[in-house]
């Protein structure tokens, strides 16, 4: 796997050379398999893990092990990068892929009104229930900002597993236990359409 | 400076101001005890804008008051959005919700002996929250703003006393910027009857509810914890929130040179307990107790922060004049004399 990975990484680099902004250390290849050697993630399988908080990322790494968040595979993986210096430089790394660009991120208030009740959910929330707009947190179409990571481009079954698991009860681990209390009052057809409104920004592609 | 006064002074022709003074429309946020129902007026949906010239300026008021950084540098000198401490883009009661605040203007100020319109009390935001200067009486702006909370008032009044399906009448720019308080304001007959001038300064959800004075007193100490435990993941630990990649602020700071400067409603420590009490953490309203709300206002309201731009260069008049309330402008606080230190006020460009 190892020895492959140089011809792959040459081959990426040749189809969108700004693809890496370094070269991935050894102690994340690991992850690559699942995520991507972009980071990108993949349909049904593994979370886009580029462009996300390297902080973020590694607190990620830490729910895991501490089973805040469960995932059969991701509890195992976390485990090969669970010593803090891996860790660290393996958050950094994914961090430091980029992510799908968004044209011209989307701000509140740029749109009055949404004939989409996802889009509406995303910039305006929906107050009657507490629920704030998704991009007052995570940002302009969702392209993230600091801690609060991105969903502009993410894999659409992890949004809407992300948000199922919340409101099950399933994930905990996040700052005042915010996201929780905003999916609990979500319906499964709201998840399933901010799941496919977010994982399809942008878009026309990179 | 010049430029400010001149505004001003246009603003103003009608009333007297001495020529090198900032008007003090800074008037304490009214309070109300919290209704228990929750009869509250209901703006109508943005989709039921009109697209008419007058829709247009609604339209542009919201996505001013939502987006405030697009007056950035020009109106706007910091890096709040007015809906950082007006949830719900003004629509939400108990956040001081435009649409009770529009019908309680123009207010007659015992303090000044001035009535002030609704426009007026809006530049006041822009001067003190926003620590910018703020765009002239007749501007697209003020206007836009003032039409945006007309609508929403006028629409839930409207809805409430039977009239849902019915356009918001259009009423002259004159009256937009007045408020809805003026016994000449153009209601339909049906409103003026239900909603008399003596009700309108007083609608359900105006401001922040009100919190009883706590068992303790405030304590800054006891506000960092607090601050630390529930605030600082999203305004950050030095309390200057959080930017983008892009630059822009996306959740904002507290203190320091791009919050809200010592003139604004905020820096009271009632006023912010009462916000923080309701309104924080944001979609988690009434996480805190009591007491923790008054105390995690004091500890982000001890910190330097823009000069009150009434400020004429001697602390202890300025505090004597402006700042008999609830706040630490001109008191020692941690061993630093606050507001002696302050960063500039009206920090937009060509200032």
């Amino acid at each position: 796997m190892l020895k492959r990975l140089p011809v792959l990484m040459f081959g990426a680099l040749l189809a969108s050379p700004s693809a890496f902004a370094q070269d991935m250390p050894p102690t994340a290849a690991v992850c690559s398999g699942c995520h991507g050697q972009n980071g990108w993630g993949l349909a049904n399988v593994a979370p886009m893990l580029a462009g996300l908080d390297a902080g973020y990322l590694s607190q990620q790494i830490d729910l895991f092990l501490t089973g805040k968040r469960k995932d059969p595979i991701m509890t195992a993986m976390s485990a090969t990068v669970s010593d803090p210096a891996i860790r660290k430089q393996v958050s950094e790394y994914y961090a430091s892929l980029p992510a799908p660009k968004v044209a011209k991120p989307e701000q509140r208030g740029d749109r009055v009104s949404f004939t989409s009740a996802a889009e509406k959910l995303a910039y305006q929330g929906d107050w009657d229930r507490n629920i704030p707009a998704c991009a007052t947190c995570h940002g302009p179409s969702g392209v993230g900002v600091d801690h609060f990571p991105r969903l502009a481009g993410q894999q659409e079954y992890y949004l809407a597993k992300q948000l199922n698991d919340w409101k099950q009860g399933k994930r905990s681990g996040d700052p005042l236990n915010m996201m929780s209390h905003i999916a609990v009052q979500l319906t499964t057809d709201e998840i399933k359409g901010l799941a496919g409104f977010f994982s399809t920004l942008p878009s026309g592609g990179q | 400076m010049k430029t400010i006064l001149s505004l001003l002074a246009i603003s103003f022709a009608s009333s007297v101001f001495a020529a090198n003074e900032l008007p003090d429309r800074q008037t304490e946020l009214p309070a109300v005890k919290k209704a228990m129902d929750t009869d509250y007026l209901q703006p109508r949906s943005l989709d039921q804008v009109p697209e008419t010239e007058f829709g247009k300026m609604v339209k542009l008021g919201y996505s001013l008051f939502v987006d405030s950084q697009q007056m950035r540098g020009e109106f706007v000198g910091n890096d709040q959005n007015c809906v950082n401490c007006h949830m719900q883009a003004g629509q939400k009661a108990n956040a001081a919700p435009l649409w009770a605040a529009y019908s309680a203007y123009p207010a007659y100020r015992k303090k000044n002996d001035k009535v002030n319109s609704y426009a007026e009390r809006i530049q006041g935001c822009f001067t003190y929250s926003m620590n910018g200067v703020p765009p002239t009486y007749d501007s697209e702006e003020i206007k836009a703003l003032s039409a945006y909370s007309y609508w929403m008032m006028m629409g839930g009044l409207m809805d409430r006393h039977g009239m849902k399906g019915q356009a918001v009448p259009e009423v002259s720019a004159k009256h937009l910027q007045a408020g809805a308080k003026g016994a000449d304001f153009p209601f339909p007959d049906k409103i003026t009857k239900a909603f008399p001038v003596e009700d309108r300064s007083s609608l359900k959800g105006r401001g922040y509810p009100k919190l009883a004075q706590p068992e303790q007193t405030p304590s800054i100490e006891r506000g960092s914890d607090v601050y630390s435990a529930y605030c600082s993941t999203c305004h950050s630990a030095d309390g200057q929130g959080i930017r983008g990649n892009d630059g822009r602020s996306y959740i904002p700071p507290l203190w320091g040179a791009s919050a809200y400067n010592w003139g604004a409603g905020m820096h009271r420590i009632n006023t912010a307990a009462y916000f923080i009490y309701e309104n924080m953490p944001l979609g988690k309203s009434a996480t805190l107790t009591k007491q923790q709300a008054w105390d995690v206002a004091a500890y982000v309201n001890s910190h330097e922060r823009p000069q009150d731009p009434r400020f004429k260069g001697d602390l202890q008049e300025n505090r004597d004049k402006y700042h008999n309330h609830q706040g630490y402008y001109g008191q020692e606080t941690n061993g630093k004399l606050l507001g002696k230190d302050s960063y500039p006020s009206a920090t937009v460009d060509g200032q």
